[in-house]
């Protein structure tokens, strides 16, 4: 099990992440888009715990929240609350097979999602339904590709 | 033992501080941070700065559409840009001899304006934009575009397309600014019908093709076809631009207002050049470009929109 963190793939999944939460989706799926600085977030706490905790997921979502031009520190403190619970259950998240860590993946993400929506909602913000948890959804169909494929560069670069 | 114990468990299991006292902590610094920008608006500066080091993001983000654009551009025919060619030259034409009428009924509205003792300048000036990203949030109808502060943009000006009003820049870094829609939910506009000057206020419904009209009285003139243009009340949007063609009107017998749907002129999610209209030069404005670190300060209300 990897358990070292490769600088230059960090930056690059981080890049990445930035980039594909403003681009390279078609305009009318955006309710479907996975949570990419979500997943970037749980990778990292995930693999590294000792390196990637709260405060950097923190930052990261702060650039989201510019990215989004949603009110500054609600995408920085769902990250936040990404990598504690991250951090609370890695251990266990150590053992479970890849479709289990899906499921894991939409429960923390559909946290997250909660918490801004609840937020936003709070500041005035529409109510559209369930719909926000979509992004939770495809985001825990995409992790083991997502999982497999970041593993992949950080044995590479790492 | 116990202790020892506890310590070296501490050491394996947990990393560095206990994370619960950081996420206490990040929670407070992120309620501090929403309510000041969301409730106080006293972060536009750092949003901004942080915005201004993103531009890469943005650069990298924009790469597949241009790209698409030059490799549709790489093969194009020669008949097809001639056609094209032909085609703009006849429209140049149509649009020249409009503006030869134009010059003639400015002249002439000048002459009046000043018979009037009026000092409102009939044309704006503008700057072109393009568009470099959408939102990323589904729920927010947002537009990025290429021109900011470098370029003497600031929060509250009218962006245009070619048809009408698009809508309004909302924040503005270095080199990019983000551009609040007409269609978007928390946007309003004050409105006037051109063919009786019937005033009211359109708002965004979150919707690109359908737009609200409201607290319009049941017995008012208004009817399907007509067209709603920006009405310059609220001191945002600069007087006369198209912004909507009223579509469809719904009379519900007992409410006191009638439901009026409209749709937006200017193509909200196609359009690729915009331009930016600066508001004629007054006192104010000069006071609100002079000091670029109070863009909030801008003439018109504090709110996007006027709603």
């Amino acid at each position: 099990m990897l358990a070292i963190i490769g600088y230059p793939a960090f930056l690059i999944s981080v890049l990445a992440g930035l980039v594909l939460s403003i681009s390279l989706f078609p305009v009318g799926w955006f309710e479907f888009r996975p949570e990419w600085m979500g997943l970037v977030v749980f990778y990292w706490t995930f693999r590294a715990p000792e390196h990637f905790g709260i405060l950097l997921a923190w930052c990261l979502g702060l650039l989201l929240d510019v990215l989004e031009s949603a009110p500054l520190g609600v995408n920085a403190m769902a990250m936040g609350v990404v990598a504690f619970l991250v951090l609370t259950i890695h251990h266990r998240l150590r053992m479970y097979p890849l479709p289990q860590q899906s499921l894991i993946v939409f429960l923390l993400l559909g946290i997250s999602q909660m918490l801004v929506h609840f937020i936003k909602q709070l500041l005035g913000g529409e109510n559209a339904g369930f719909s926000y948890l979509w992004p939770a959804l495809t985001s825990a169909l995409i992790w083991p590709f997502f999982c497999v494929l970041l593993d992949n560069i950080n044995r590479k670069l790492g | 033992m116990t202790l020892w114990g506890g310590l070296v468990i501490k050491t394996i299991f947990v990393q560095g501080p206990v994370p619960g006292l950081r996420l206490l902590l990040i929670v407070i610094v992120s309620a501090a941070l929403v309510v000041a920008d969301a409730r106080f608006d006293k972060l536009s500066r750092v949003r901004s700065a942080i915005a201004t080091a993103l531009v890469p993001v943005y650069w990298v983000g924009n790469v597949p559409d241009q790209l698409h654009d030059w490799a549709s551009g790489l093969f194009v025919s020669r008949e097809d840009l001639q056609q094209e060619n032909e085609d703009l030259r006849a429209r140049l034409l149509i649009l020249q001899r409009r503006a030869l009428k134009y010059a003639a009924l400015a002249s002439e509205n000048n002459e009046l304006r000043r018979l009037m003792n009026s000092s409102e300048l009939l044309d704006d000036r503008v700057i072109v934009g393009e568009v470099v990203g959408i939102s990323p949030d589904p729920f927010s109808h947002e537009l990025i575009i290429n021109k900011g502060r470098s370029d003497g943009l600031f929060p509250g000006q009218a962006v245009l397309d070619a048809h009408g009003l698009m809508g309004q820049v909302i924040q503005s870094s270095q080199i990019t600014s983000r551009v609040l829609l007409v269609s978007d939910s928390s946007h309003a506009v004050p409105v006037e019908v051109v063919r009786n000057g019937l005033r009211a206020i359109l708002l965004g419904s979150g919707d690109s093709h359908n737009l609200e009209l409201v607290h319009v009285p049941d017995t008012a003139d208004i009817r399907e076809g007509d067209l709603l243009v920006s009405s310059g009340l609220g001191g945002r949007f600069p007087r006369g631009y198209p912004v909507a063609e009223v579509s469809r009107i719904t009379k519900e017998p007992g409410e006191p207002f009638v439901s009026i749907q409209a749709t937006p002129k200017a193509e909200l999610d196609q359009s690729r050049l915009v331009l930016v209209v600066f508001p004629p030069q007054t006192p104010e404005s000069d006071r609100s470009e002079a000091a670029p670190g109070e863009p909030r300060e801008a003439p018109g209300s504090p709110l996007p929109g006027e709603g």
